[in-house]
């Protein structure tokens, strides 16, 4: 495999934005290059999954939030878990790995369900569609307190997953200082994204992944050819789901209690940002794009504190996301094919 | 249920004056602006920085803000500091990247951006509290068969006043005819002697303090607030789909069905304890509409795909 200058560069750029956290940050880098790497482990995988629906088939999804809460709360709700107002305690359930296969797929299904109408639709309708499609789950997913909790949520359900923590990340933790449950979080994160990539790779040069990114060239041709464009656009929308599905359950996991709030559009907007950072179209972009995202996020505190003498929580957030429009709208005008990607491969215009 | 229709009509004159102005901007430029939102909140808060009497923190101004005008003056001046915000908006952003050649869904990603981007300006340097127009609070009255305050009636009737102008403006005059041109070709319109650069230009103003004018409204009905824009989108993209995308009487038709769809919902039998799921009907009911009859109830077949 021939190795590109733009790879390199990418890998350069990752490097020195790790490196910057630990000139920025004396004291504790270690401890919050790990929360930085979960974070980014975990919306990588996301931005994998939406570069499935928005790379390779060209569809404009703007409901991502929603395939990761469905994939969460299944999840969370088939295994034991407390939840509501009172934590009510559901003390039986599927073991881990059963109830996250459930999960992914339901996400999938979803996916299913939502591609399904959605499919017919132009381009930005379907961006209105799925971004409507995730708020109303959203609201249904508040208002259904006896089974999510509603805004109480979900807590309690973090052993789970910890269970299965082998034992050479708490020696490992312990000597870095690591809290060892996030160390196993972003360990399984980064796994999953390996294998992630790995599945996605096989796929893009399989007919079948070639087939896909025809049905976002020419639609038209793909049906001259007797290939069904429907029905590879849901199979996209499925598998770009599923993997959001799991990145979803992730974030739960990393969050150790999981409340509606996490799925707002923003989320959505935060992976899209990932995607073009790293590069619409290929598959190992998110990654690089995801930790520099990271890094920007996370180190951009400090201009918070420069713009206000004693920021307050809400005017952190607030500088945040006011780098993460500002980012979205730079590189859509300046670089939109991000990092890794090709220009020749964007889909910019509503066929 | 009917004493839900006083509310109703009032969430349908927000959104539906903000429709019309969402409306008017796709089927003229075919931007899908979800920047929509930050300008309605716009509308809000310079009124509230025009009108606020001292104790207020807007904007830079610490504390207080000095000026305290009429509330009157306020609202025009700031549908006019809307109007402006527009222009600036095409001039310096929309405008080059249409002489770009960049793609709509880039264009819509980048409104995406700027949305969160100006949002988030609110938050940090306007208003992160949730504040009201210093205005004095008046009861409720029955009006033939709902209920709301004086105050509200008339943003009512302003409202339709304001729309049935804007729509005889659009139908009847040069303007108004070479806008309609510029949305059905901007290339044949180009040939006929129609700056269509001046035409988009005018639209975003016009767009925009219509936009402006809807978020007044929603700040006399309801209050300030940074996100109050963001909050009220998807329904307005309800009012605009339901109504059919690029048609200004479609849209606003389409934006009272939905304000009114949505508030009438809470008294629906199997609605009752969850009324925080209001917007999730109307929202279904839009992408209902959008499967069976993606054009809108008055939108033109050709428009979609």
């Amino acid at each position: 495999m021939k190795i590109s200058n733009k790879f390199l560069f990418a890998v350069f750029l990752t490097g020195f934005s790790i490196y910057l956290v630990f000139a920025l940050n004396p004291e504790g880098a270690s401890r919050i290059l790990l929360n930085l790497l979960t974070f980014a482990g975990i919306y990588g995988l996301s931005a994998i999954g939406l570069n499935v629906h928005f790379g390779w088939t060209g569809l404009l999804n703007f409901g991502h939030a929603s395939f990761m809460g469905v994939g969460a709360y299944v999840t969370l709700i088939l295994m034991p878990h407390a939840a509501g107002r009172e934590g009510e305690i559901t003390s039986t359930g599927l073991p881990f790995i059963v109830a996250l296969i459930i999960g992914i797929l339901s996400a999938a299904l979803f996916g299913l369900l939502l591609g399904l109408p959605a499919i017919r639709l132009r381009g930005d309708y379907l961006a209105i569609v799925t971004i409507a499609a995730a708020e109303i789950f959203r609201l249904l997913v508040r208002d259904l307190e006896s089974i999510t909790g509603g805004v109480y949520g979900i807590i309690n359900y973090t052993e789970n997953l910890q269970q299965y923590r082998p034992n050479f990340i708490n020696n490992f933790s312990e000597s870095l200082g690591f809290s060892p449950s996030q160390a196993w979080v972003c360990l399984v994160a980064w796994v999953s994204i390996l294998f992630t990539v790995l599945f996605l790779k096989r796929l893009n040069n399989s007919p079948w992944g070639r087939a896909l990114r025809a049905v976002r060239e020419d639609e038209d041709a793909v049906r001259a050819m007797g290939k069904n464009a429907v029905w590879l656009k849901l199979q996209s929308f499925m598998l770009g789901a599923g993997i959001a599905g799991l990145s979803g359950v992730l974030l739960a996991f990393n969050y150790g209690s999981l409340e509606t709030t996490v799925f707002v559009p923003l989320l959505t907007f935060y992976v899209w940002a990932i995607m073009i950072l790293g590069g619409v179209g290929t598959i190992t972009g998110p990654i690089f794009g995801s930790i520099i995202f990271w890094v920007i996020i996370s180190e951009t505190d400090r201009l918070a504190f420069i713009l206000f003498e004693n920021a307050n929580g809400q005017q952190l957030a607030g500088v945040r996301f006011l780098l993460v429009g500002l980012l979205i709208m730079a590189l859509m005008i300046f670089r939109p094919s991000g990092l890794l990607g090709k220009k020749e491969e964007l889909l910019l215009d509503v066929k | 249920m009917l004493d839900q229709l006083g509310n109703g009509l009032l969430l349908g004159i927000i959104i539906s004056v903000a429709s019309v102005a969402l409306s008017l901007l796709y089927g003229v430029t075919r931007i899908v602006n979800f920047a929509h939102g930050e300008i309605i909140a716009l509308g809000a808060i310079m009124t509230l920085f025009f009108s606020s009497p001292v104790d207020y923190r807007v904007l830079f101004l610490d504390k207080y803000s000095p000026l305290g005008y009429n509330f009157a003056l306020s609202c025009i001046l700031a549908v006019i500091v809307c109007g402006l915000f527009g222009a600036l908006l095409e001039i310096c952003l929309f405008r080059p990247l249409r002489k770009g050649n960049v793609g709509n869904i880039a264009v819509l990603v980048v409104t995406i951006g700027l949305s969160i981007f100006i949002r988030h300006l609110y938050l940090l340097f306007a208003t992160g509290k949730v504040q009201d127009f210093p205005l004095e609070l008046q009861r409720r009255q029955t009006y033939l068969f709902f209920d709301m305050t004086p105050r509200n009636l008339n943003v009512l009737i302003a409202g339709i006043v304001v729309m049935l102008i804007f729509g005889f403006l659009l139908t009847y005059t040069r303007l108004g005819k070479a806008m309609r041109a510029v949305r059905d070709s901007e290339e044949l319109s180009s040939v006929s002697g129609i700056n269509s650069d001046n035409i988009i230009l005018i639209t975003w103003i016009s767009s925009s303090m219509l936009a402006g004018l809807a978020g007044i409204f929603q700040a006399i009905i309801n209050d300030v607030r940074w996100n109050m824009g963001f909050l009220i989108l998807l329904l307005i993209f309800a009012g605009t789909v339901l109504g059919g995308i690029g048609t200004s009487f479609g849209a606003m038709v389409g934006g009272f069905l939905i304000g009114i769809l949505v508030q009438v919902s809470v008294g629906l039998p199997f609605m009752e304890g969850h009324t925080e799921a209001k917007n999730a009907v109307a929202l279904a009911i839009m992408i209902l509409i959008l499967l069976f009859r993606p054009q809108g109830i008055f939108g033109q077949k050709e428009r979609i795909s």
